[in-house]
């Protein structure tokens, strides 16, 4: 039988309409969720939330194996996004945890900089508002805005590519509901820069289905790997996944011999982008953001927009 | 005017036991909402909903689906509660919902505990001195 989802209980009465506390398994968890929310699409993810599970994915984090193995999809990343997200738990939580495990500074400098980006790409939105939904720049790909499609292409949202790597990242996606950051920027490359379609299509699409999905982190770095939040846009070859993913989708990919990632940065460049010599060495562009901030009351103070933030490579 | 007998509203962003609200008023009825206009709109899958719904599951919290202002608003009247307390969002989407139940009631917004606790606000705009700034106070707690 499927674990319990666990539940603590209430001191007041229910009334009617109240969702069940009381699950037997989550198979019952699953079906309440297709009964009461029709229009959400699949099934549960093996990927548990609730405390018990957020603290075994925490005591398990290792600061020292992080550092070096974090860019393989086999590396040592913690999983902890969508508890982080959803302040299951904290990141000060978080941090002190690292804290903990770590003798030095050195030993978890990495892991304590990379919750950084997640304070970051917050007080970005604090600041932005609803404008991390438009791209913050201009592309610096050469290529009109308008040329990029504005829909999914089928064969990516359902994971018929033929791409061994993409369509595997798209299960993972569509059934885990969390990616490798790694996997997030190979994905997202793809979309935008090989099928031409704007990055808001894609960014979207995550969000539908990432348990972590957070607005800011994804619409920001899908932004940044576009280039309308970076001085040029992010792109990949063969060589780079095949090493990050230790060679797992290429060994068995159908499309081996016409891998659309095969090549050099500079072939790629010129067969990616309208205006190569000039996306080595864009200046900064700064717009004032016109966008206010719906809610007001906390809001720091708003500052001109600034740009050129990324997620890290 | 502090608020004699809240209810407690838990946001998607605060599903956890450091919750500023929870912390400050263990004992109080406390609700969890799912957003179906948001669920709806942005195409939320189930994988998501589970995820929530395991989380508040953990949490002494009422569960119920619907427009999170009117059920927040209906719980504050089946508690007769005085206010409503809560913790501070980031999402505008939570912000807009949490000014239409400041139309009906007083709405507390208490901050979570911070990443990093900064004398003054950091420079954004890049990640490196937004860092350059965070970076040596985050280290003063190790
Ligand atoms: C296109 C794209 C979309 C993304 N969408 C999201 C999203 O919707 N939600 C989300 O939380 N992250 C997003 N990220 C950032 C990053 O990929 C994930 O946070 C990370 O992969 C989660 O796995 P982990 O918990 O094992 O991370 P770890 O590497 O173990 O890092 C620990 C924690 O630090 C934070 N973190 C690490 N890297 C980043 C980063 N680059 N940006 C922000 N926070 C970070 C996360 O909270 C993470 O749980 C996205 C990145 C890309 C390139």
């Amino acid at each position: 039988m499927p674990p319990r989802p666990s539940s603590t209980s209430i001191s007041w009465p229910e009334k009617p309409g109240d969702l069940p506390r009381d699950l037997s398994d989550r198979s019952e968890l699953d079906r309440l969720l297709a009964e009461q929310f029709p229009e959400a699409g699949g099934r549960l993810s093996p990927l548990r939330g609730g405390r018990d599970a957020a603290e075994k994915t925490l005591s398990l984090i290792d600061p020292r194996r992080y550092t070096k193995s974090r860019n393989h999809l086999k590396g040592a990343v913690t999983g902890l996004s969508p508890y982080i997200r959803h302040g299951v738990l904290s990141l000060a939580e978080v941090r002190d945890a690292v804290f903990q495990r770590i003798r030095s500074r050195d030993e978890g400098s990495k892991l304590i900089n990379e919750l950084g980006w997640r304070d970051f790409w917050q007080r970005m939105w604090r600041d932005l508002g609803d404008g991390i939904y438009d791209s913050r720049e201009e592309l610096k790909t050469g290529h009109d805005p308008s040329s990029y499609a504005r829909e999914l292409p089928e064969d990516i949202r359902s994971g018929r590519t033929g791409l061994a790597c993409m369509d595997g990242f798209q299960s993972e996606l569509t059934t885990r509901g969390w990616l490798h950051n790694h996997a997030r920027m190979w994905m997202a490359a793809y979309v935008v820069h090989w099928r031409k379609v704007h990055w808001k299509a894609g960014a979207d699409w995550f969000l539908e289905h990432l348990l972590d999905g957070d607005p800011s982190s994804n619409h920001l770095s899908w932004q940044w790997v576009a280039s309308s939040f970076s001085h040029k846009p992010y792109f990949f070859n063969k060589g780079n996944l095949e090493r990050f993913s230790d060679g797992q989708f290429c060994r068995t990919c159908s499309s081996n011999d016409c891998c659309p990632f095969e090549g050099s940065y500079e072939q790629l460049e010129d067969q990616l982008f309208a205006n190569q010599g000039a996306i080595r060495d864009v200046p900064a562009r700064r717009h004032r953001n016109p966008q206010q901030r719906s809610g007001g009351r906390q809001n720091p103070k708003r500052s001109g927009q600034a740009a050129m933030a990324r997620p890290k490579r | 005017m502090t608020l004699q007998r809240p209810i407690i509203w838990v946001h998607e962003e605060a599903l956890g036991s450091r919750n500023p609200a929870l912390l400050e008023q263990p004992d109080r009825p406390a609700i969890f909402v799912f957003d179906t206009r948001w669920i709806r709109e942005a195409c939320i899958s189930r994988k998501r909903l589970g995820f929530l719904y395991e989380s508040a599951l953990d949490l002494p919290v009422t569960l119920r689906k619907g427009d999170v202002a009117r059920e927040v608003i209906a719980f504050v009247e089946r508690h007769q509660a005085d206010g409503v307390v809560s913790s501070l969002p980031v999402d505008p989407r939570l912000e807009r919902i949490a000014e239409s139940i400041e139309q009906h009631c007083q709405l507390d917004l208490l901050a979570p505990e911070q990443f990093v606790d900064m004398p003054r606000p950091p420079r954004l705009g890049r990640f490196s001195r937004y860092w350059r700034d965070a970076e040596p106070v985050v280290w003063e707690g190790f």
